[in-house]
């Protein structure tokens, strides 16, 4: 049976995309907790921690208080609104996506982007110069290429790279 | 006692300030009189920096609160173990620690490599003098242990009681090893700079200190976040406070090192990028120290004191200016023969995992800056917390955990499709039957949960394709006579970096393991008991069964409540969650109770009590905590058959130069 690699690798990747895409569709899990995460606790301590991971009593306090809006009706949107309006943004364990705070969740992975690019132009470089510098070296067939395959080396040069792949130490 | 400390801290800094200008002169002047006098040096600095430790310490046992820094660390009543590592609770014995572990790795280094290399050896050591004159000039002038008390107190205030658990004892002592450890391999990339020596000796010499350091900077993190996991009483262990994060940002920088390093080695290449990235992960230790001593950046972790900011971001940016400038006037020097023979290779592989360590860093800094950012630009303070990391790290950290597995088995140089088919297809297989079978057991509702799912799949992808490695290494290497274990540990013998690296590997699968399955599938209740009433959580029945005080110390009370944990209606363990009253704390400390097992904790925390004996107990049920520290563990042994000596190693670097010389050599065809 010939299994189709490249397909599988496709299969593989859907799922993963279909994975992460239903995900954002699903429920925020326990709203209380979800609260939690979302405010920092504000003891006279100064703990800086987020709610959720604070035991002080201060914290113990805001959890039954938040409990009861909850219980009233309140969402945690609206709680979160009351709570900046009255502590300031400095309340969020987050920085709202929004204005200037975009900034702190866009550049890390635009700094990633970045460094991709500018490392696929490196590779470009490095992988072109080989071949263009020292084509008599090209010691690996490049596959499907019938010219390449003639300029690779001598079948004792050629053992010699696979016992060199082997070699890792 | 004292007035000996503080004179031997005083002679250890004139001492390394001699030693740093004489090994100076010595290599620039090429004068042996003088490196013969400066040879003595850094055993002198070091015996120096050991009298003023051991005078601290008698300080400490003795409870001579005469000094400020004893009195506000110590009390008569402290246990003698936490004596011991109230040396380091504060910041003024926390710097003389950093000082005598600085001494300590420097003499080690001297006796390596006193006859080794004479041209980088005493640039290396000038270095590092003059990076233990900056922490001596600090301890002599600016935060002095050994200041007094013109009237002493009967009694100290006492060691924070958060700091009395036994994992504060090993925790930050690790982490000192990790971070004042790369001091080393940064002290020989300067002197490779400065000597003009740029070969990759520099690399080979420092390769086991940076497998070392990396190892304690490691551990110290696991072992910090047991302590939070003990200790701090809120169900987790990582909580992406700025001095964790100054504790990870060099980890994750050095292992990106780590990885590059291989790549010049092998291939002579990537010299300005290693270069840069070591000492990087410098200047990553010195701006973690620089956040917990400032007191800029909000911390649960900062010292009480932390008034040292302007002399550590002096440190930092006088680092920083001559790392850039050394490595612009050498760039001629540096340039490497860059050339990959494909994209489909282990090179390539490195180079992207490289990039996305260094994401990760970048994105642990840029969140840990950017309340001072949005303060300075916008004069409004924000809070960065967890879920920024979370949602903006693990992504990248899931794509990092593919490239783990997908590194060992492309080949060196060029993969092909046929080679990729061969070696990828199994560890593939074994993924996607992981996946299926776990798709209908695991819910998943949420991110989080997806995301503990892809994290699982590849877990198992890494997992196989690590295990396939061993396993076809061990086969290849069986003969008739040979058994299964002796192939194996011959195997990985003659392969130590090789297979201690993939053990190193399998470690932190687990560690990806445990934080997806806790930090996704815990759950937590509470409720207020009365004796004999219950709470249930999972498959366990926990019931109330009594509530204790116990007078320990004359400064503390421990409330204990006792809950029988039942099972199928069996009882198979006792909870004893307590909280602790120390005389003169506002918050009491809660020590909890955990039930570890492989498939999961149950952490039991006394919230709250009152007179009437009904307690409001908390209870959390965290599955798969234990592979994270069992992960650990499994890093610890991969470290150490990585670091073993290797006797055979410098004849088989010698004898794969020769056979790559004959390969790249057109004469030779």
């Amino acid at each position: 049976m010939k299994i189709h690699f490249k397909r599988i690798i496709s299969f593989l990747f859907m799922v993963l995309f279909f994975a992460i895409a239903s995900s954002s569709l699903a429920n925020a899990g326990a709203i209380l907790s979800d609260l939690e995460n979302q405010l920092m606790c504000k003891c006279d301590d100064k703990c800086g921690k987020v709610l959720i991971n604070c035991t002080c009593s201060t914290a113990e306090k805001n959890r039954k208080k938040f409990t009861k809006m909850l219980e009233s009706g309140l969402t945690v949107d609206q709680i979160v609104r009351q709570q900046v309006e009255k502590y300031g943004e400095t309340i969020l364990s987050a920085p709202s996506k929004k204005g200037f705070n975009l900034t702190a969740w866009v550049i890390p992975f635009g700094a990633i982007m970045i460094g991709g690019v500018g490392l696929r132009r490196l590779l470009n470089g490095w992988v072109g110069k080989d071949t263009k510098t020292e084509p008599q070296n090209s010691i690996e067939p490049q596959l499907g290429s019938k010219k390449s395959s003639e300029m690779s080396s001598s079948k004792y040069s050629r053992r010699l790279k696979d016992e060199l792949d082997q070699l890792e130490t | 006692m004292n007035d000996i400390g503080e004179f031997t801290l005083m002679v250890a800094l004139a001492t390394s300030l001699y030693g740093t200008v004489a090994y100076i002169m010595a290599a620039r002047g090429n004068r042996i009189d003088i490196y013969l006098s400066a040879d003595k040096i850094p055993l002198i600095t070091w015996a120096c920096v050991m009298i003023s430790s051991i005078a601290l310490w008698k300080a400490f046992f003795t409870n001579d609160f005469s000094l400020q820094y004893v009195y506000a660390y110590s009390n008569i009543e402290l246990d003698y173990f936490y004596k011991f590592s109230s040396f380091w609770g504060g910041q003024k014995g926390s710097l003389l620690f950093w000082a005598l572990i600085l001494t300590s790795y420097m003499i080690v280094v001297h006796f390596q490599n006193r006859s080794k290399n004479l041209i980088v050896v005493p640039y290396a050591m000038a270095v590092m003098l003059a990076i233990t004159c900056f922490f001596l000039f600090l301890l002599n002038f600016s935060t002095n242990p050994f200041e007094r008390i013109p009237l002493p107190p009967e009694d100290g205030r006492g060691l924070n009681p958060l700091l009395q658990n036994y994992w504060m004892v090993i925790h930050p002592p690790t982490l000192y090893l990790g971070y004042v450890g790369f001091t080393v391999p940064f002290a020989f990339a300067m002197a490779a700079l400065i000597s003009k020596n740029l070969d990759d000796s520099w690399i080979r010499l420092t390769r086991k200190w940076a497998v070392v350091s990396w190892f304690f900077l490691c551990m110290g993190n696991l072992f910090g976040a047991s302590w939070a996991y003990v200790e701090l009483g809120w169900g987790g262990y990582w909580a992406w406070d700025p001095v964790e994060n100054a504790a990870f940002m060099p980890l994750i920088v050095a292992t990106a090192y780590l990885h590059s390093v291989m790549i010049q080695e092998k291939k002579d290449m990537m010299k300005v990028w290693n270069m840069s990235l070591i000492l990087l992960t410098f200047v990553m230790t010195i701006f973690g120290t620089f956040i917990t001593r400032s007191g800029l950046i909000q911390s649960v972790h900062t010292f009480d004191e932390a008034t040292l900011g302007y002399y550590f971001l002096g440190l930092l940016f006088f680092i920083i200016f001559v790392c850039t400038a050394l490595i612009i006037s050498r760039l001629p020097l540096l340039k490497s023969k860059n050339e990959l023979d494909s994209f489909l290779s282990r090179e390539a592989g490195f180079l992207f995992n490289n990039l996305l360590l260094l994401g990760i860093a970048f994105a642990t800094f840029w969140g840990t800056i950017f309340p001072i950012i949005s303060e300075a630009i916008r004069g409004v303070k924000i809070t960065v917390g967890p879920p920024f990391y979370n949602q903006v790290n693990v992504p990248i950290g899931l794509a990092l955990l593919a490239l783990i597995g997908i590194g060992p088995i492309i080949a060196w140089r060029r993969a092909t499709w046929s080679n990729l088919k061969k070696n990828f297809l199994k560890p593939l297989v074994f993924a996607i039957v992981g996946g299926a079978i776990l798709f209908p057991i695991l819910p998943l509702s949420n991110r989080s949960e997806v995301y503990t799912y892809i994290t699982f799949v590849l877990c198992f992808f890494v997992l196989s394709s690590m295990l396939i490695e061993f396993y076809k290494g061990t086969i290849a290497r069986r003969t008739s006579s040979d058994s299964v274990v002796g192939a194996l540990s011959s195997l990985i013998w003659n392969n130590k970096r090789r297979y201690g690296g993939y053990t190193v590997h399998i470690g932190v699968v687990m560690i990806y393991a445990g934080i997806a399955a806790s930090s996704s599938y815990g759950i937590h209740t509470e409720k207020r008991l009365k004796i004999g009433e219950t709470i249930e959580i999972r498959d366990y029945m926990l019931r109330y069964e009594k509530l204790a005080a116990i007078q320990a110390t004359s400064v503390k009370t421990r409330i204990i409540a006792q809950l029988a944990v039942e099972k199928d209606g069996k009882r198979i363990w006792t909870a004893r969650p307590e909280k602790e009253f120390y005389k003169g704390q506002n918050q009491p400390v809660s020590e909890v109770d955990v039930r570890s097992t492989l498939a999961s904790d149950l952490y039991v925390i006394l919230a709250d009590f009152s007179e009437d004996e009904s307690a409001t107990i908390k209870v959390y049920h965290n599955p798969m905590v234990k592979w994270l520290w069992t992960g650990g563990w499994v890093i610890a042994l991969g470290t150490m058959v990585c670091a073993w000596p290797d006797r055979l190693e410098q004849r088989r670097r010698l004898e794969r130069l020769k056979r790559q010389q004959i390969v790249f050599s057109p004469a030779q065809e």
